[in-house]
């Protein structure tokens, strides 16, 4: 899935206008809002809860050696889409590659405490 | 040493002097059972390799497993075929020629697209078993199947449980009579554990046992409420079997979920709530399954001191008495000698750093915890410096009993780790651990997070050590030929001086290895064949010490064969 969605990406963004590449972003103004963006505080709480409930995949502080699996790296591989792709992916899962579907288990309130700490820790290349 | 050599002819005796006769008249000598035999000793009588041309080793073939992620398949060698399984599902059974690595046939099983959610650690397949003309092997999404042996066609394939809650098999069934036996994975998803026995010819289901008792069963007041049904007490390791107690011996996996606030008191004064039988030894009756005595290696388990670990059987002579053991050294960082007819504890001393208990009390066979709960994680409290920590002193891969040495030979760990538990809700084919941990610690005897070690069963010491600096370290396979092989996560593949530890040849196979080598004989030349393909799931749990075992060699899948 993610293979397909980087590709078609890249590829739009290589041959095709400026607007064509932003409708294939997601929509802005449709965008999740993290409400807790920038607290420290929640950030801390989110490591704790990325520590127990994502960490047996993702690692510990999502200190991670296999790419695909590392949430350190949302940033650089989804840019501005990196918040909507997190919520997709936890809400509906890759069942085929393992990561199964959190909705309905873990609260929104849970999600976005995680979010908030992988902000702090988005690598830089 | 020389009587723990004798007692070892007078039970596995028949099978081993066949064996030994067989490759001098340039036959051929199989390696029929994951553990070469069912007492799971991983010990060859072949002589052919030894310590004195051991350097000369060559690659005679290879063969791609087709797939990358841990490759942690123990390959089968009966009549003049090689059989094995690749990881993930697994996606492949191949047969091939054992003698120069043609191929014979080569199964697909047909697995759904969503198992991978709900494995816990790495999408592995540790093997399959050969008996009656029939391959069989457990599946990722918790099926067992049958093949015909020399075609590779299907013959059966039965649903164990329910993959989509988080059952799943990783190891392969036990051989018994007419029966194949197989255990289950789950520990970390709530499952509850069991064992089960179904007819060879048809996929039948004969008995199964559940590790946890039921409501009205002797065992199930250990449990608080309801927790027994999500408690755990998977069976994702191998059994071993005595033919002639006609005993069938399995262990079972940590309690679930790790948090025991969910279980008993959560507290080391965990009174009646020892969450029978989670990490324990179980016997079982091999035709009834009725279990003949239990054996609990960590009562009220919060660590994940998953007691999976193989029972390697063997009778050893402690102070002038003939003792039927059962060797098992635990993820908990003891290794235990148990008599298997009792299930008593003859001996558990410490192969490794131990700190949250500081003995087992052999009179009532319980661990005694360090003081205050100091290191029992509790709901909302950590314990700091726990040591081992969860991935244990040892895991699943095997150790190997030389009855020529008489010392047991396994992969350790250095390490230690932080852990609390949390509250958590139970979710069917969720992770569910209630917990949170901090494995990046190492332990306390150096800057090697692993080692390589001989143990002596009747001294109750080590004897030899060889450090490795990364984990981990693979499953070992000793021989009549003075040796000890195994391998590491750098993908380097050793032998080892049984007597003395000195490692005499080193080859790079370019991809971790986990899993012990096997030795085999075909038209009187002697095989060493070993699977390797770096373990992937696991280093999750270790942060940046997970980081740092990844970079240690890529993944893979191979299957190479060495010959002098």
């Amino acid at each position: 899935m993610f293979e397909k969605f980087a590709v078609t990406v890249l590829t739009v963004a290589a041959c095709t206008s400026a607007l064509s590449e932003v409708a294939m972003g997601d929509d802005e103004a449709a965008r999740p809002v993290n409400p807790y963006a920038g607290d420290k505080a929640v950030a801390q709480e989110g490591a704790s809860l990325l520590n127990q409930y994502c960490a047996h995949c993702h690692g510990q502080w999502a200190v991670q050696g296999e790419r695909p699996r590392d949430l350190r790296r949302l940033r650089i591989r989804y840019g501005d889409d990196a918040i909507s792709m997190f919520r997709t992916t936890v809400e509906e899962g890759r069942m085929d590659k393992g990561m199964p579907v959190w909705k309905g288990v873990l609260s929104d309130e849970v999600l976005w405490k995680i979010y908030t700490f992988l902000e702090t820790v988005q690598a830089e290349d | 040493m020389g009587s723990i050599e004798r007692r070892s002819a007078s039970w596995l005796g028949i099978a081993v002097l066949a064996m030994a006769s067989a490759s001098a008249s340039g036959q051929s000598t199989e390696w029929p059972h994951y553990g070469n035999d069912q007492a799971n000793t991983r010990y060859s009588p072949l002589t052919q390799i030894n310590t004195g041309n051991v350097q000369n080793l060559k690659v005679v073939w290879a063969h791609s497993l087709g797939t990358l992620e841990t490759q942690e398949s123990s390959p089968l060698v009966v009549g003049d075929t090689l059989y094995v399984t690749s990881s993930t599902g697994p996606r492949y059974v191949f047969a091939l020629d054992a003698k120069t690595g043609a191929r014979k046939w080569t199964y697909q099983p047909e697995l759904p697209s969503d198992y991978m959610a709900t494995v816990c650690c790495g999408m592995d397949s540790r093997g399959l078993a050969v008996a009656d003309g029939k391959v069989f092997f457990g599946r990722l999404d918790a099926k067992l199947e049958a093949l015909d042996a020399k075609t590779g066609k299907r013959l059966w394939t039965v649903t164990i449980a329910d993959y989509k809650k988080g059952h799943s098999i990783t190891s392969p069934p036990l051989i018994v009579k007419d029966l194949v036996i197989t255990g289950i994975a789950g520990g970390e998803f709530g499952i509850r554990g069991f064992v089960s026995a179904y007819k060879q010819s048809t996929g039948e289901r004969v008995w199964r046992t559940y590790t946890i008792p039921g409501p009205g069963e002797p065992g199930n007041e250990t449990w608080k409420e309801d927790s027994w049904k999500t408690g755990g007490g998977s069976t994702w390791g191998v059994g071993s079997y005595d033919a002639k107690r006609n005993v069938v011996y399995w262990s079972t996996s940590n309690a679930g979920p790790w948090g025991a606030h969910t279980r008993g008191t959560d507290s080391s004064d965990y009174g009646i709530y020892s969450n029978q039988w989670t990490a324990s030894q179980l016997a079982f009756d091999a035709d009834s399954g009725k279990i003949v005595w239990g054996y609990q290696y960590t009562p009220h388990d919060t660590w994940d001191f998953d007691g999976i670990n193989e029972a390697v059987l063997t009778d050893l002579n402690v102070g002038g008495k003939q003792i039927p053991a059962l060797l098992h050294a635990d993820r908990n960082g003891f290794f235990y000698v148990l008599n298997r007819d009792t299930g008593k504890v003859v001996a558990a001393d410490p192969f490794v750093t131990v700190n949250w208990a500081t003995h087992v009390d052999l009179e009532t066979g319980r661990p005694v915890e360090a003081a205050n709960n100091e290191k029992r994680p509790q709901l909302g409290k950590w314990a700091r410096n726990v040591c081992p920590n969860l991935i244990g002193g040892k895991n699943w891969s095997p150790m190997s009993y030389s009855a020529q040495t008489g010392l047991a030979y396994l992969p350790a760990f250095n390490m230690c780790m932080d852990i609390a538990n949390r509250k958590e809700e139970y979710a069917p084919g969720k992770f569910y651990l209630a917990s949170e941990f901090d494995l990046g610690k190492v332990g306390a005897t150096g800057s090697n997070l692993g080692e390589f070690l001989a143990w002596d069963p009747v001294a109750n010491k080590k004897v030899w050590s060889i450090e490795e600096p990364n984990m981990w370290a693979g499953g070992a396979m000793s021989t009549a030929g003075g040796l000890v092989f195994y391998g590491n996560i750098e993908g380097l593949l050793k032998a080892v001086d049984a007597k003395t530890g000195k490692v005499l040849w080193q080859f790079r196979v370019g991809t971790g290895i986990t899993q012990s080598p096997v030795t085999y004989t075909i038209d009187g030349k002697q095989y060493l064949a070993v699977v390797a393909g770096r373990i992937k799931g696991p280093p999750s749990f270790f942060g940046a010490l997970g980081q740092k075992m990844i970079e240690q060699s890529p993944e893979g899948g191979i299957l190479m064969v060495f010959a002098l």
